[in-house]
């Protein structure tokens, strides 16, 4: 198991590298010059002179091989830069923002699990009953609808229409529900259908069978056997769907003005602030390899099939 | 054991989804509401919101920097109202013969929110610190031309320029990069453009609360020389989607929404229609052109030019695309400026006319085809406008069906803000939007972008028969000290200019402003940057 694990953290390493190429050729290929974006993020009118200065500052007047051994060296380093927009240094100011942004989708992923393995299950009982159609047709609206429709839309009934809830900012418990409630929505509709599917497809095998035969109840079938193993695709769901709750993060921080990353995102992009656009790049690139990570070695706990399966391959 | 992990794993998570909650209101801080309206308990505190975080204050730098916060901590020498220059921390000014020599007479009872006196070694201090970084504010017409800052006693403060330069107290008028910081909010190296200590300054107002990117609260400065604010705080909560400053508006959380394009054009109207708000739209703060370049051989036609101005319905197309919110623009330069006050024929729409004049330039309909062709080639040109902005490409797509009626093939590109700087800095492109500054930047700013290529403008008039006559009036006007000389030669540079229909003026931008009705005494500032909020009520 232990070279397994070595193995799948290894091969991260190419996967930041290619990633750092593929982000540096964009930058130099794109019609933005790094140079001209910070002068016009500053408001600085670009003037050659000015221009040349900057370039020369940022390292763009350099063979393109050195500029990129170089900006490795300096991602290795957590050296993400300046911001072009508030000059300072981009990694001090992600750290200042990341709290806020994983209280948000922490909350989501707790609200998401919690609401639809119950969904999923109760689905799944209660198949092509009024019970899984609702759970269905509501799956199916979650799946479908913008974040950030849904977003307006908790806003106006529950805040405006309701006044239950404040409409935007962070601060207290009752700002976290509703940015986690659109956040969590989209993971819920896809987590109960599927622990709905994987439920049933379990409910189906010869082990089941056999349970029942030795006249196990029925219950205790589903909570002892069955939801332990159709629990594990929910977990490399989780991994795989992180990258986009990531993205989904940052439209719901802009809708309802919470303070984290995806936010500081947006506006560098409004911005061209290119040193905070690779930051992001990169940490999403690390976020999701390492999530995908977490997930399979979770996996592994839940179901040592897989091991057993690794191992066999590496014979 | 399995069922009692599977229920564990729920319990688990359960607790964590409390946990994570609980933290939320741990860190809660702030009191939610406070300023909402109607709440008798709450001081009189006027709530709105802005897109951004205010910034560093820092009062002479720009962006990450607010103008809003700018603009009510720190105050210029002169101010900008109502078209006209008055005393601000300057009491008095005189100027020489020559045009170059300004002496200000500094205000003596003003003091800084730190308690400390401004004296004209201050503002010679702050003076020195812009001038410091020159290259960084050029775009400002008195800053390259800054010869000497003299501080000749507690109040006198002396300003030496190379040239005599008539905008030179409009400039200083502008809410940066020339206003005053107090001597503690100096770093130690005096160097403001690497930062400042604290945003000490003399305006009304004084930062009393701050969250980064969540909100700022003013309160006022318990040493402003000048009239006292009308409320006890004001709010600025930072809400960067336009949709959630309506519905947090409506929910009662913001008195005010004031700026341009701080809400859609939809959502000021159905605001307006609800009833239930104050709405109201400035006077004209800047004019929406379309420029054609004539250095494109087929723009450098005059009838052409004409042609396609009076080829399109203006006013429905402002309508239409702003639903009212601007106003349908015959002159260049808003007539509410100094030196703009010009009588204008207004463009009618006459398609007819438009073809006419196309068929005099040559430019004939072949029989089957919609483009019209002269030479074998065929009258197709290209409109660039910013992509980000959603009224330009609305404008340009009507502009593309409108032309395509008198045989004109437009064709819209789209491009990043970058790329639209570039692309107009080198003069590439045949036609262009060109919003105009506002006050107190015009009229100088225009007439300065007609004489000096980069801005998009005086490299697209280059073809211009006149154009050498238009620079040496607009010269000379900018260096005058004869008041009655400079409107002489203003009027007739924009008559001309006018007359030459190479910039089409579109609409006439304003400003948007929707409160709550316990709002009183609201008034549009005069400077375009500046804030309403020192003189606004609340009951």
């Amino acid at each position: 198991m232990g070279i397994y694990i070595g193995k799948r953290v290894l091969a991260i390493i190419p996967i930041l590298l290619f990633s750092s190429l593929l982000m540096f050729v964009m930058i130099r290929v794109g019609p933005v010059d790094p140079a001209e974006a910070y002068l016009a993020a500053a408001h600085i009118q670009p003037d050659d002179e000015v221009l040349a200065a900057k370039r020369h500052e940022f390292g763009l007047d350099q063979p393109l091989l050195t500029q990129y051994v170089q900006s490795v060296g300096r991602l290795l380093r957590l050296d993400f830069g300046h911001s072009y927009l508030s000059n300072m240094p981009v990694w001090g100011e992600v750290a200042q923002k990341l709290p806020a942004t994983l209280q948000l989708a922490s909350a989501s992923i707790v609200l998401a699990l919690v609401v639809s393995i119950p969904l999923g299950v109760l689905a799944a009982i209660y198949k092509n009953r009024l019970v899984d159609h609702v759970i269905r047709v509501f799956a199916y609206i979650g799946a479908c609808v913008p974040v950030f429709w849904i977003g307006y839309l908790l806003m106006f009934f529950i805040s405006v229409k309701l006044e239950w809830l404040p409409v935007e900012g962070r601060g207290s418990v009752q700002h976290l529900i509703l940015p986690s409630i659109t956040l969590a929505l989209w993971l819920i509709a896809i987590y109960a259908r599927l622990l709905r599917t994987t439920v049933l497809e379990e409910l189906k095998e010869a082990y089941v069978r056999y349970a029942r035969a030795r006249g196990i109840k029925e219950r205790v079938i589903l909570y002892k056997y069955v939801l332990r193993i159709a629990i594990a695709p929910l977990i490399t769901g989780l991994g795989i769907n992180l990258g986009k709750l990531l993205t989904g993060a940052i439209i719901v921080e802009q809708v309802f003005s919470w303070p984290g990353f995806g936010r500081y995102f947006i506006e560098a992009i409004i911005n061209r602030d290119i040193p905070v656009i690779q930051c992001y790049v990169m940490l999403s690139v690390c976020v999701i390899a390492g999530s995908n990570l977490i997930a399979d070695l979770l996996q592994l706990f839940l179901d040592p099939r897989i091991a057993r399966k690794g191992r066999a391959s590496q014979g | 054991m399995f069922a009692s992990k599977g229920k564990r794993l729920l319990q688990g998570l359960l607790v964590l989804l409390v946990i994570s909650m609980a933290a939320a209101g741990c860190s809660s801080n702030t009191t939610e509401k406070s300023s909402a309206a109607g709440d008798p308990q709450a001081t009189k505190t006027i709530t709105m919101a802005w897109p951004r975080d205010i910034g560093p204050m820092n009062p002479h730098l720009y962006n990450p920097s607010q103008l809003l916060a700018q603009s009510m901590i720190y105050e210029p020498l002169v101010s900008y109202q109502d078209g006209k220059l008055v005393p601000a921390l300057a009491e008095s000014w005189t100027l020489s013969q020559d045009g170059k020599v300004y002496t200000f007479k500094i205000r003596s009872n003003v003091k800084f929110s730190d308690g400390t006196a401004f004296t004209a070694q201050l503002v010679k201090k702050n003076m020195d610190a812009v001038l410091h970084n020159k290259k960084l504010h050029t775009w400002l017409g008195v800053i390259p031309l800054i010869e000497k800052t003299e501080a000749l006693d507690d109040t006198t403060f002396r300003l030496t320029l190379t040239e005599s330069y008539y905008p030179a107290l409009y400039d200083l008028a502008v809410v940066r990069p020339v206003r005053f910081l107090g001597e503690a909010g100096f770093p130690e190296d005096g160097d403001t453009s690497k930062g400042i200590r604290s945003p000490i300054g003399t305006g009304p107002w004084v930062l009393s609360e701050y969250k980064k990117d969540e909100s700022a609260t003013f309160t006022p400065n318990p040493y402003y020389w000048g009239d006292k604010p009308k409320v006890d705080k004001v709010v600025v909560k930072v809400i960067p989607d336009a949709q959630t400053r309506v519905l947090s508006f409506e929910k009662g959380d913001l008195d005010l929404i004031y700026g341009e394009g701080l809400i859609s054009y939809d959502a000021y109207k159905e605001l307006e229609s609800s009833g239930k708000y104050v709405t109201k739209l400035s006077e004209p703060v800047a004019t929406r052109n379309l420029v054609l370049n004539t250095m494109n051989a087929k723009l450098a036609d005059l009838k052409v030019r004409q042609a396609l101005s009076m080829g399109f319905n203006k006013e429905a197309m402002v309508e239409g695309v702003t639903l009212g919110l601007e106003e349908k623009a015959d002159n260049i330069l808003p007539p509410n400026l100094p030196y703009t006050n010009i009588k204008v024929s207004p463009v009618k729409y006459d398609v007819e006319q438009a073809n006419a004049l196309l068929d005099e330039a040559g430019w004939k309909l072949p029989s089957g085809v919609g483009v019209r062709e002269k030479h074998g080639q065929q009258l197709e040109l290209e409109l660039m406008y910013d992509k980000a902005d959603q009224t330009m490409k609305a404008m340009a797509e009507t502009l593309q069906a409108e032309w395509a009626g008198i045989g004109v093939n437009l064709k819209i590109t789209g491009v990043e803000l970058t790329v639209y700087i570039q692309r107009r800095k080198a003069n590439e492109f045949d036609m262009n939007f060109y919003s105009t500054f506002g006050a107190p930047y015009d009229p100088h700013s225009f007439m300065t972008a007609v004489v000096q290529p980069g801005y998009g403008v005086s490299d697209t008039l280059a073809a211009l028969p006149m154009k050498a006559e238009i620079d040496k009036k607009i010269k000379a006007g900018m260096a005058t000290t004869d008041d009655n000389a400079r409107t002489g030669l203003f009027s007739s540079v924009l008559t001309t200019l006018q007359e030459q229909s190479s910039i089409l003026p579109i609409s006439y931008i304003k400003q948007m402003a929707v409160y709550r009705d316990n709002v009183t005494e609201f008034k549009f500032p005069s400077n375009r940057d500046e804030y309403p909020l020192q003189g606004t009520k609340k009951n």
